[in-house]
């Protein structure tokens, strides 16, 4: 019907609370008289309940004295610009690879040269030398002396 | 010829911008005070976070701080903060790759919107929950309509409220919200079928 299409169209204004009481009048009187119009109505009515009120609103503690501070601070508020890309030219992809090799070679020789630096040998170790083993190293040595000055003496 | 009348809060308002702007910290302090509950409960509706909700109505403020000079008083402080903080909102949203409030097609060129019947939550749900499944539906709405719902309906802003926070017409206003409440229904039943009823 031509009546309630155009009764349907203010449904909503008219909940709202946006009509003038000369176009509401008019609507609530065809409300009252047609049962798919009051229908539609209690449709549109059902959505608002699911846009009830929530708890109260929670403000952190401090919050104005922290932004008129921040204000006063110079601070914009402006969320930070984002770090600008740096276009890699051919020159500084080949200085960038020329460091990687360079210090990859360095590693290598240094490794090589603190590996030929270590003691070779399987009995002077550094790491392994006690005191007691020192001590009978020194007693064998005095003993070696003792017996080279005795055949010295001897000739 | 006299100056304009002005609402008491008004007047107070367009005092602690002039004392601002003089430099006085706690005059801008007392300016967030009276309106940062609101600025909050604008920005919970876009952000189920608190943090996220902080730096939106912190970006607001400090935005507004920058522009205080620019306030000639002609609207109130409030419809003034609050058109910020929806800009805000809506640059944050878009940041954040949401299409943009205004970049949408106007609902009336985009076709009648189908009209669903839509049940109300049931009894039992508690408000919570029934908080949760609205925002979620909400979030899945393209801004443009998604920000006409939160405004009347949460914010409970009258039509030319609307309009002037979102710079367009009554009618648009009106045809908004017609479309954003079908679609918020049409989602709603694609979301949680059970809702539908027999």
């Amino acid at each position: 019907m031509e009546a309630c299409k155009q009764q349907q169209a203010l449904i909503p204004s008219y909940l709202d609370g946006e009509l003038s009481e000369a176009q509401a009048a008019p609507l609530r009187k065809h409300l009252l008289a047609c049962q798919d119009c009051r229908n539609q109505a209690q449709g549109e009515k059902s959505l608002k309940v699911w846009f009830q009120a929530e708890g109260p609103v929670v403000v952190p503690d401090g919050f104005a004295a922290r932004i008129a501070r921040r204000a006063f601070d110079g601070d914009t508020g402006e969320p930070a610009a984002p770090m600008p890309v740096r276009e890699e030219t051919p020159i500084l992809r080949f200085v960038l690879a020329a460091t990687s090799v360079a210090a990859a070679v360095l590693l290598i020789l240094a490794v090589t040269l603190r590996s030929s630096d270590l003691p070779s040998s399987d009995r002077l170790r550094a790491d392994s030398d006690s005191p007691q083993q020192l001590e009978e190293v020194l007693r064998e040595l005095d003993r070696v002396n003792a017996v080279a000055e005795s055949e010295a003496r001897r000739k | 010829m006299g100056t304009p009348m002005m609402e008491p809060a008004q007047a107070e308002d367009s005092q602690l911008v002039q004392e601002t702007l003089a430099g006085n910290r706690m005059s801008f302090q007392l300016l967030v005070e009276r309106y940062e509950s609101r600025l909050f409960s604008l920005a919970r509706h876009y952000t189920r976070n608190p943090v996220d909700a902080e730096d939106i109505v912190q970006e607001a403020f400090l935005k507004a701080f920058r522009r205080l000079d620019s306030f000639d008083g002609r609207s109130s402080f409030y419809t003034w903060i609050y058109r910020i903080a929806v800009n805000t909102v809506l640059d944050v949203m878009k940041r954040r790759g949401r299409s943009p409030v205004q970049s949408a097609p106007d609902p009336e060129l985009v076709g009648e919107a189908r009209p669903v019947s839509c049940p109300a939550p049931d009894a039992e749900l508690h408000t919570q929950e029934v908080s949760e499944i609205t925002h979620r539906v909400l979030g899945e709405l393209p801004e443009i309509f998604r920000t006409a719902l939160v405004l009347r309906e949460f914010e409970e802003l009258s039509y030319q409220a609307i309009a002037d926070q979102l710079g367009i017409s009554i009618g648009t206003v009106e045809s908004r919200l017609f479309r954003a409440r079908a679609k918020f229904k049409q989602k709603l039943l694609s979301l949680y079928p059970e809702f539908g009823g027999a």
